[in-house]
């Protein structure tokens, strides 16, 4: 049976509500914040932690244009290997760029210009050698919308495998069984491969393109707000599948939901107007921030 | 709260408020418009179907003495110069009158609908009244032997004998048509081959080298293993240009390109192609194609002597009707005025004034029957339309055929490959353009280029005088394969670095790009135009004085009026692939899909359904064009289908029947319009159907493409 799952049009971004909101917070002391909006780039607060680890993902001085508005300002950060990594920050702080800068998806946008290096294991992505049809490979994407293709559920999890030119029928099948299980949808769909995929609820349809996502052994999986268009009990069963495939892949994901990343996170980025603010492990960056503009982010009382 | 309530109260309501009068106008409009519509099938249904049903047979006594049998067609109140009359079809022109008559209803003083009074559709000059005698046979000896006389045993005799005679006529039809005419095109065959090798032999091989079969074997191995291992080499990159892309873009182009033109090297010196013939070998095949002509010939005698006996059986059999007021009866022809009508020569006899309903049912649906599958006689305004139902499906099929793949294809690049600017803009409003040319100025357009240019060309090769000599050919050929690899590497280096845009080096070199592009299509116009090696398809024939595709014809008709409807498609699918959410691309890239693969996969089926709409509305502007088709192709009568059962089966360089011609043809061409004039009704109603019935086809097929395509709804 299908869980019917609505879909509210206007997501409201849901902030912690377990601190009372500061009406008249102390603007002044937002050393870092002010400096950012006056149009300076100051250095991050970076927790040790995540300077030393094996990375997946090293992004080392790295800004972004679109024609002439600069979006990202030089942001440096590691992505650590075999962790779930949260990206978080008031809306157009350059949090999606960023993601999409990994996999290089902001090739198809006119206009846009990049500097400095992204490495992914240590081979750099923007390099001229590159191939960006073959680093997508290696990449897993999950978009905010679920976007299921206009095909049956087994031809849309297949198609990273289609694409390269799998036919045989058993590798389609096992490796299509064996993704949709890592997506804890297997259950659900399993009598209906066949049937169109746009016939699944909304939360199912974000569990199939996680399994889209993975079907192809990615080395990472970017998730791009995965439970903004999802109601409150599809985004718990997401939030629990990126707990459980975070054993197996590296994850970066990018939410509006201060909650969802001291959830399933490990390790959570600042960012503010394209800049870096605070990195460092989810828990101390939730508990004991270094920076007060942080603090107050995470318990929702500016941002 | 009151401020609030106040202003209220002041407020006054606006006419344009009061939506009524809106309602009332435009429900208005579109009650207009649905009469209209409804009047328009109305008419044409009524009209159409009405003319094959058989009306009663009046036998006339007029003031004056005359006396005539004939049919009321029409009456006509009075008017200022004319009483009130009405209009009979009296038919037997072998007495030298008019088949149709006014007659003052002043001036008629008796009617009546005599039993016997019959009407027999003739093959020749048109319908003739009168009452049956007799049904007589003539031998060879001309001695006359009665088989049935008088009313009751002529009907009873009538319809046996009738369907034997018809059936022998179809015999002979089949033999005349098909296996005269088969033996006639293996002749003729055979003459247009000598005649070729007697062109090429005077002409010697032109400077061309023939290569051998092994030599050719050669090259062809060598070109597909060049592509297959071009192609097999991975990593070479795709698309969004690194420098490894690229390269690997380069080298399988540039590949692509040396593999082309080897094939047209290859072609150039085809071995299979005919070799100039000497002397000796000329008399050889000469003497071979006469006695093969001679064996054709004594076959062609033998069916013509069993259609003669056929025939000779066939015309005994004759039939006595009489016209009772001079008691002419009706003749074998116009030349053979004192030989009575041969049975066979009775399409039908309706004896009007006595049929059931059933009976009158009957004649109905056989008239229908024999307009939908017979070929039309006497200029149009008897028999059937069968060639004319043939092409006007085939000419819109093979429109179809044509305009989609090129308009999707066009439609494609426009929307998904070019970069969004100034010039795709420009394409756009130039292709919305086209779809308000005057539809005759495609005519004139595919007249003056397809039928007498590609025509030409196809059928001669470039003329004498604009053919290059071989050197500067090839050295043109050379040059454009030159060309074409620059253009590459021009345009593939313009692209900028990753994640870099475009410099102003950039933007030059891509200009450049367009400039060497530009330059070779016109080289390559230029190759094709000026060879001096293509001599054309039907040289022999063109030499005949007989073009085959320098003329009007069926695949010239398709393609000016593919031409016609491709803004329909273009735009169509533009907007169908536009409404394929974005989201889809972009999962399909973030799959790592390249932008091919996109469009193969996610875009174009999602575009599908409305592909197939532009596809419809191409189909249905096309169907109803007649006017290009008058310039292009379209003739007022002819007897060879654009298909048939001898290869190549489909002959498009036939001029065709269209329908939409001939409802022209029969209104205001005819030579008898009063005949013609229920006709005009009845081909307009089935014009109508035909299209409807294409239209429906293709939108069913839609519906189920549609239906696989998207899930249940949630």
């Amino acid at each position: 049976m299908t869980i019917m799952e609505s879909e509210p049009k206007n997501q409201p971004v849901v902030r912690s509500v377990a601190y009372e909101p500061v009406r008249n917070a102390p603007v002044q002391s937002y050393k870092m914040i002010e400096a950012i909006r006056n149009g300076q780039t100051p250095d991050p607060t970076v927790h040790k932690e995540v300077i030393a680890p094996d990375a997946v993902i090293e992004i080392e001085k790295f800004n972004l244009w679109y024609s002439e508005t600069k979006a990202i300002h030089d942001v440096s950060m590691k992505v650590p290997r075999g962790a779930v990594t949260a990206l978080i920050g008031p809306s157009g702080c350059g949090k999606s760029t960023l993601l999409r800068s990994i996999n290089r998806m902001n090739d198809l946008v006119d206009g846009v210009r990049v500097e400095g290096s992204i490495g992914l294991n240590k081979s750099p992505i923007y390099a001229p050698s590159v191939d960006v049809i073959e680093l997508r490979k290696r990449l897993g994407m999950v978009f905010q919308k679920p976007n299921p293709f206009p095909m049956s559920i087994f031809e849309n999890v297949v198609y990273p495998l289609r694409i390269d030119g799998e036919r045989r029928k058993a590798v389609l099948e096992e490796a299509c069984e064996k993704s949709l299980k890592a997506a804890a949808i297997w259950d659900e769909v399993k009598d209906r491969l066949k049937k169109s995929a746009l016939g699944l609820s909304g939360g199912q349809q974000q569990r199939l393109c996680i399994a889209r996502a993975i079907v192809a052994d990615p080395e990472v999986l970017l998730l791009d707000e995965p439970c903004s268009a999802l109601d409150p009990v599809a985004t718990l069963k997401i939030e629990e599948l990126i707990s459980e495939i975070s054993e197996r892949y590296t994850v970066l994901i990018v939410t509006h939901n201060m909650q969802q990343a001291a959830r399933v996170s490990d390790y959570t980025a600042f960012m503010y107007l394209g800049r870096l603010v605070e990195y460092g492990p989810t828990a101390k960056l939730f508990q004991t921030p270094k920076l007060i503009e942080t603090e107050h982010y995470v318990s929702g009382r500016f941002g | 709260m009151s401020e609030v309530h106040q202003s209220h109260t002041r407020r006054r309501t606006l006419p344009s408020a009061i939506g009524e009068p809106m309602i009332w106008l435009t429900g208005g409009a579109l009650v207009v418009c649905l009469t209209m519509i409804a009047l328009l099938v109305v008419l044409v249904v009524v009209n159409g179907s009405a003319s094959f049903w058989p009306r009663p047979i009046e036998q006339v006594t007029l003031e004056d003495g005359q006396v005539f049998l004939g049919i009321a067609t029409e009456h006509e109140e009075q008017t200022g110069t004319t009483a009130k009359r009405t209009l009979y079809r009296v038919g037997n022109r072998d007495l030298g009158q008019e088949s149709f008559r006014w007659v003052d209803d002043d001036t008629i003083s008796d009617i009546v609908f005599p039993k016997d009074a019959v009407m027999l559709e003739r093959e020749a000059w048109g319908v003739w009244f009168g009452v049956p005698e007799s049904i007589i046979r003539v031998d060879d000896a001309n001695d006359v032997t009665t088989i049935a006389v008088g009313g009751g045993a002529f009907f009873d005799e009538y319809a046996t004998l009738h369907t034997q005679a018809r059936r022998d006529k179809l015999k002979i039809e089949h033999l005349k048509r098909a296996e005269l005419g088969a033996i006639n095109t293996k002749i003729e065959d055979l003459r247009l081959k000598l005649r070729q090798a007697q062109i090429v032999s005077e002409r010697g091989e032109g400077g061309v080298v023939r290569w051998s079969w092994t030599l050719w074997a050669v090259f062809g191995v060598i070109s597909l293993a060049l592509v297959g291992l071009v192609y097999q080499i991975r990593h070479l990159g795709t698309e969004l240009g690194s420098t490894n892309a690229r390269k690997g873009k380069l080298i399988r182009s540039c590949a692509t390109v040396g593999v082309v033109m080897l094939v047209g090297a290859m072609w150039v010196g085809a071995p299979w192609k005919g070799h100039a013939l000497n002397e000796q070998e000329l008399v050889a095949m000469q003497s071979l194609i006469d006695s093969r002509e001679i064996e054709l010939l004594v076959e062609y005698d033998q069916v013509l002597e069993k259609i003669r006996r056929v025939e000779d059986a066939d015309k005994q059999l004759r039939i006595v009707v009489v016209e009772p007021t001079s008691g002419q009866f009706s003749p074998t022809s116009q030349t053979l005025a004192d030989e009575h009508l041969h049975m066979s020569q009775v399409v039908r006899l309706v004896r009007a004034n006595t049929l059931t309903t059933t009976g009158k049912v009957g004649v109905y649906f056989s008239r229908w029957w024999e307009y939908l599958s017979t070929f039309p006689r006497e200029a149009n305004t008897e028999g059937g339309v069968y060639p004319v139902i043939v092409g006007t499906v085939l000419l819109t099929l093979m429109l179809t055929i044509f305009v989609t793949p090129l308009g999707v294809i066009a439609a494609l690049y426009l929307r998904e490959y070019a970069k969004q600017g100034f010039i795709t803009s420009m394409i756009r409003i130039a292709v919305n353009n086209l779809a308000g040319v005057p539809s005759i100025v495609y005519g004139v357009f595919g007249l003056g280029f397809f039928c007498y240019t590609v025509g030409q060309y196809i059928d001669t090769g470039p003329s004498t005088r604009s053919r290059f000599d071989s050197t500067q050919w090839w050295m043109l050929f050379v040059l454009t394969g030159v060309a074409m690899m620059g253009g590459l590497a021009i345009r593939l280096w313009s692209a900028p670095e990753p994640g870099k845009i475009a410099s102003s080096m950039n933007v030059r070199m891509r200009q450049l790009s367009w400039v060497v592009w530009t330059l070779v299509f016109v080289m390559c116009v230029v190759l094709v135009a000026k060879t001096p090696y293509f001599h054309g398809m039907y040289e022999a024939q063109a030499h005949d004085g007989t073009p085959t595709f320098g003329a009007r014809g069926m695949l010239w008709a398709s393609l000016t009026l593919a031409l016609l409807t491709l803004p329909v498609v273009i735009v169509a699918t533009e907007e169908a692939i536009a409404a394929v959410p974005n989201s889809m691309r972009q999962g399909s890239y973030g799959c790592g899909a390249s932008k091919w693969q996109t469009m193969r996969r996610i875009v174009l089926p999602g575009a599908l359904p409305g592909i197939l709409t532009g596809a419809i509305l191409a189909m249905a502007r096309g169907a109803g064009e007649v006017a290009p088709l008058m310039l292009v192709g379209a003739v007022k009568l002819n007897q060879d289908l654009p298909v048939s059962t001898q290869a190549p089966f489909l002959h498009a360089d036939r001029s065709f029947m269209h329908l939409g011609f001939h409802i022209y043809d029969l209104g205001f061409q005819s030579p008898d319009s009063q005949a013609a004039r229920p006709l005009v009704w009845t081909t307009t109603l089935l014009f109508l159907t035909i299209v409807f019935a294409l239209n429906f086809a293709a939108i069913m097929i839609r519906s189920k493409v549609k239906a696989r395509m998207a899930g249940p709804t949630v």
